[in-house]
């Protein structure tokens, strides 16, 4: 670990915090590196005609030649993979009040600069979210029939993390190869920020899963699975870009209902 | 076997023995300087320590200068270890060496320990007036007290618990450790500048109001007053982080650095009142 905080500039810094200017994020790298960085983002995951080889990370050493030595120490380098949290915090929250309303303008938002920050952030606000008001959930209906054999259970964190990381994260790669099978070329990390958006509706649908009555829940939890499908067909369709793939995109969005309904029948019972 | 002897004339007179013979011969026979000596240190030196107080087992008939007449040695035959190996527990009376921590009694290092981490709650999670400056703040920061508040978290929450008490501790303790590197690695993304184990520290060392919290929450088991301390104490923990993590970022992305913290607070906070 000691290498990767090595390259941040702050390294020198012995017990003390120097305070923020205005325009620095990364004073060190100058614009060069910045350029070079997201003009890597383009090529991210690499070229077709390139090496095949495995996940490059962008923006390591500052030098495109010492990249072949250095490849494997990107991964374990943090400042590699700062330029996917390269976003501000409004620019965040245009992307999620873009992720529910339902236009078709978020796959240009996220082409130019894709951001990690929103998937990792939704997913895990969803973890917490689930496990808690799923608990509440429960404890509301055993309320409303009497029974008085509520426990708070713990394992619904467990649940909550496996289903929701596991999601976020390899059902996005697989769509990513099997777009690559059938001949379209994609961006694995913009697969990754599109899938981890979408989840974003489900959070207000948990809070609004509280509500004790059963119709009603039904009801919210369509909703929400309806919209975070249409999100993703709408945005897989543009970025595709009319290869037709039509059923990689329907079973997309199958999936996504899918995975509405077993939010609202494991947790919210 | 006189036969063979015969046969293969030593050039050495001390071949015709054994090797283990030709040592032990080689030992008690006259040693030349230029082969002991490299390995004894300048005596002087030596002669200064106190040999009462050193409890290392230093052979004193090796001592003295080995004679030409071959003494038989009968403690040990290995050269004597040189002494800058040797930690002589001299203290802090001025000879040779400084104090080194290792040699210290134990009561001192806890003391010293606990000193520390009371002095970092202090500037942490009460109010005074170097908390806004995040270069004075936590200077001296240490892990032990951080390592200690997750545990008393973890062990109260899970003697607060009826059913699934280990999974209860091992969810508290994987959300706390977990979540304070991930915080740390999140503002290291956006371009903050921390130090990775300060950040660490702060993190643990505000978890303390929630410690306090949790405890009066296992005593007595109310709900209403449940929601009240935690919400008190959940405040006051995200008051003490709040100015070390919004000097560290860029002021655009603030809310993107200080959002998970809160998120962590806000779901041990959860932890301690649905326990039950």
């Amino acid at each position: 670990m000691d290498e990767g905080y090595a390259n941040l500039p702050t390294s020198h810094l012995l017990g003390s915090v120097p305070a923020v200017t205005q325009d620095d994020r990364k004073p060190s790298p100058p614009a060069a590196q910045d350029a070079a960085a997201t003009s890597r983002l383009q090529e991210f995951p690499p070229a077709p005609g390139g090496n095949g080889g495995g996940y490059r990370p962008p923006g390591g050493p500052a030098d495109g030649d010492v990249e072949n030595q250095a490849d494997w120490k990107g991964y374990f380098n943090v400042a590699s993979y700062a330029p996917y949290f390269n976003v501000d915090t409004d620019v965040v929250v245009d992307r999620l009040i873009s992720s529910i309303y339902p236009m078709d303008g978020f796959y240009r938002k996220i082409d130019a600069n894709p951001d990690m920050y929103g998937p990792l952030w939704i997913t895990t606000t969803l973890v917490f979210m689930l496990a808690a008001f799923g608990n509440y959930a429960t404890y509301l209906m055993q309320n409303k029939k009497d029974l008085d054999i509520w426990n708070f259970d713990v394992g619904y964190f467990s649940w909550a993390a496996s289903v929701m990381y596991g999601y976020a994260v390899i059902v996005p790669a697989v769509f990513f190869f099997l777009f690559q099978y059938f001949g379209s070329r994609q961006s694995l990390v913009r697969f990754w920020c599109m899938w981890g958006y979408s989840l974003f509706v489900f959070i207000p649908a948990s809070v609004l899963l509280l509500i004790p009555v059963e119709f009603l829940r039904w009801v919210i939890i369509a909703l929400a699975g309806g919209a975070s499908s249409w999100f993703i067909a709408l945005n897989l369709k543009e970025c595709t870009e009319g290869a037709d793939l039509m059923v990689l995109m329907a079973s997309a969005s199958v999936l996504q209902f899918a995975l509405a309904l077993f939010i609202k029948v494991f947790f919210f019972a | 076997m006189s036969h063979n002897h015969g046969d293969t004339i030593p050039l050495h007179p001390s071949s015709a023995q054994s090797d283990m013979d030709e040592i032990e011969s080689l030992i008690h026979a006259a040693p030349s300087p230029a082969t002991v000596l490299p390995a004894r240190p300048p005596s002087p030196t030596r002669a200064s320590i106190p040999v009462s107080s050193s409890p290392a087992p230093v052979p004193v008939t090796t001592k003295p200068p080995l004679p030409a007449a071959s003494i038989p040695i009968s403690v040990s035959v290995s050269p004597v270890p040189v002494p800058a190996s040797v930690s002589v527990p001299i203290g802090a009376d001025g000879f040779g060496p400084p104090p080194n921590t290792l040699t210290e009694p134990v009561w001192d290092t806890v003391k010293r320990d606990l000193a520390r981490i009371v002095s970092n709650l202090k500037l942490v999670v009460f109010p005074n007036p170097y908390r806004e400056d995040p270069g004075k703040a936590l200077r001296d920061w240490d892990l032990w007290g951080p390592f200690f508040f997750i545990v008393f978290l973890g062990l109260t929450l899970s003697w607060s618990a009826s059913v699934k008490k280990s999974e209860v501790f091992a969810v508290a303790f994987a959300v706390l450790a977990a979540g304070a590197i991930i915080l740390t690695l999140n503002v290291l993304l956006l371009g903050g500048h921390i130090i990775f184990f300060q950040s660490l520290s702060l993190l643990g060392y505000c978890l303390f109001p929630l410690d306090v919290g949790a405890l009066v929450c296992m005593l007595k088991d109310n709900v209403i007053l449940k929601i009240v301390v935690v919400t008190i104490t959940l405040t006051w923990s995200s008051w003490a982080a709040y100015p070390f993590m919004s000097a560290a970022v860029n002021p655009r992305r603030k809310a993107l650095a200080l959002y998970p913290v809160f998120l962590m607070y806000i779901s041990v906070g959860f932890l301690i009142i649905a326990i039950d």
